[in-house]
């Protein structure tokens, strides 16, 4: 469904164009569609906008689990040692964890600017 | 996205098949979890009891045992020493340490540069991890568990990484993976064989010397080829073993298409096996699983790290699931190592689209090295153990000790300095390029 809309997006465009009389670029554009190479759809802006948000909420729940984990620590370590179906909670919990702070890590990287080479 | 629910599927097909596919031994089964009563000064003995046991037991001081070592009402791990006789306490371990801000400080450092060289080179941080959770204090079984439940999650986060900057090769990663799990089992094997007929010192030089070889060997092949490679060389030039062996046609053939080699499965299963071994022996699979890949099967060594986590991950998992069933894993630990592992994972991860392939082997090969040295320096020990030469001076002893463990500090430190100063300089390189091509297509 969204290729047709694309598509049709695309064939609208090169209409736009071709009636302007920019004939190449509706070319282009017809051109893009055949041999399926997508063109960046808008220039890229010069800084890409940094995920604040997703670094301070990530980070906040991330740091309440640490905080509730230190204040509650002697349960914790009384339950989850308790073996047999019990290693499900360190097992889980590390995943869990994993996941959140993974996500605040990978996030703090991109707004401190650190980036893969693409 | 797809693929990576695919691994999780094959994790799952795979792990009902094995039965203690875990790096480094399955757990330990003659140590007691349980609370100390009361001690009796005066008969040497103490009241247990077991954790989710009403009953209590009485247990005999071992000889070497002071009775104020024992402490009463706290959660303690005890081994029983089997040739002192019915219920002899070997040693007494607090299970639970008190967080102290230096101890926590510690883990988040470690865990940092631990995750950093993970993310980098595939393995590491488990080698250094351990010892330097037992030097906090941390009973040794509780630090390996505890080590295991946060190598695999990290391991996730850095192999979906590193898949995403399509360097990981999953099918190789299975492939290497299952094998790799029965390896293990053959490794435990042989230990178990050694632990039996030449005890437990003759088992610790037995890893010691498998160890130093390994890393002595490998790893200094490893340098000489990174060094060759910073001289000029072709970086993507295969090894000659690696081409001779995709000449070998023997089906089954394998296809690994983002490693971009065609092989036979007889070549992928010994080397899968023996990285198994040698994780069950050493603990640190991915020092012979990475140059496996790269010089016997003939991936580069940006993908054959990449596909190195994938590998950790499958046997971290089915190890934590292990150690967990013992109750043994210290959720704290675990969770405070992630809180610095998960930054240093993908940090590394993405440090490795900055640098050339040569780099990763110099990191690799200057950590296995560095690594050889401290396990080379509790040789004498070990000898001396199983009286093959005189017992050692104490003075001597003690230097040994520290030498093996500032080694492996030094290896994580140093690793942790060429990685950061690779990326750094590799980061600079690139701004100044797009800078570069700005004014070209502006000028």
């Amino acid at each position: 469904m969204k290729t047709e809309v694309n598509d049709f997006d695309r064939h609208m465009a090169a209409a736009t164009f071709a009636e302007a009389g920019e004939f190449e670029t509706a070319t282009e554009f017809i051109q893009e569609g055949k041999d399926g190479v997508k063109r960046e759809k808008t220039p890229a802006p010069a800084t890409r906008k940094k995920p604040y948000a997703g670094m301070v909420i990530f980070g906040a729940v991330s740091l309440s689990g640490y905080a509730a984990l230190m204040t509650h620590q002697d349960w914790v370590s009384e339950t989850f040692t308790t073996g047999g179906w019990h290693a499900a909670y360190p097992v889980v919990t590390a995943i869990v964890f994993s996941f959140i702070h993974g996500a605040f890590a990978s996030n703090l990287l991109s707004v401190l600017g650190i980036e893969a080479k693409k | 996205m797809k693929k990576l629910l695919y691994i999780i599927l094959g994790v799952f097909l795979i792990l009902p098949m094995v039965t203690s596919a875990n790096a480094g031994g399955p757990p330990p089964k003659d140590i007691m979890k349980g609370t100390f009563l009361n001690v009796d000064d005066r008969a040497r003995t103490a009241t247990f009891q077991k954790v989710g046991n009403k009953e209590t037991m009485q247990l005999i001081l071992g000889t070497d045992m002071k009775p104020s070592d024992v402490r009463v009402n706290k959660k303690v791990m005890v081994s029983l020493d089997k040739h002192a006789g019915e219920n002899v306490i070997k040693s007494i371990d607090i299970m639970f340490l008190d967080m102290t801000i230096k101890r926590i400080i510690s883990l988040l450092v470690i865990g940092l540069i631990g995750g950093l060289l993970s993310g980098f080179i595939g393995s590491g941080g488990a080698f250094v991890l351990t010892p330097a959770m037992m030097s906090l204090g941390v009973p040794g079984a509780i630090a390996v568990a505890s080590n295991m439940c946060h190598k695999f999650p990290k391991a996730m986060v850095g192999a979906y990484k590193r898949y995403k900057y399509g360097q990981a090769d999953i099918k190789l990663g299975l492939v290497m993976a299952s094998t790799a799990i029965i390896g293990v089992q053959i490794g435990i094997k042989i230990q178990k064989y050694i632990l039996n007929h030449f005890g437990n010192a003759g088992s610790n030089l037995y890893v010691s010397v498998i160890f130093m070889i390994v890393l002595v060997f490998v790893g200094g092949y490893v340098l000489y080829d990174a060094y060759k490679l910073s001289k000029g060389g072709d970086d993507t030039k295969i090894s000659r073993l690696a081409v001779r062996m995709q000449k070998i046609n023997i089906p089954p053939m394998m296809y690994f298409k983002v490693a971009k080699v065609r092989i036979s499965a007889w070549v992928t299963i010994p080397v899968g096996l023996f990285t198994g071994m040698l994780a069950a022996t050493i603990a640190v699979g991915g020092f012979i699983g990475v140059p496996g890949m790269i010089y016997v099967v003939g991936a580069s060594a940006v993908v054959a790290s990449a596909t190195e986590l994938i590998i950790a991950f499958i046997m971290g998992a089915w190890g934590s699931v292990q150690w967990g069933l013992s109750g043994l894993i210290d959720i704290r630990l675990t969770l405070l190592i992630l809180a610095g592992s998960l930054i240093g994972v993908q940090l590394g991860a993405l440090g490795t689209t900055y640098v050339k392939d040569y780099m990763i082997k110099l990191v690799m090969a200057s950590t296995m090295l560095i690594v050889a040295v401290s396990r080379g320096a509790k040789i004498p020990g070990y000898l001396a153990d199983l009286n093959l030469r005189p017992a050692l001076d104490p003075q001597l002893a003690h230097t040994l000790t520290q030498v093996s463990y500032w080694a492996l500090v030094t290896a994580l430190a140093s690793a942790g300095l060429i990685i950061t100063v690779a990326m750094v300089k590799g980061m600079m390189q690139a701004k100044a390029e797009a800078q570069m091509g700005k004014i070209v297509s502006h000028g």
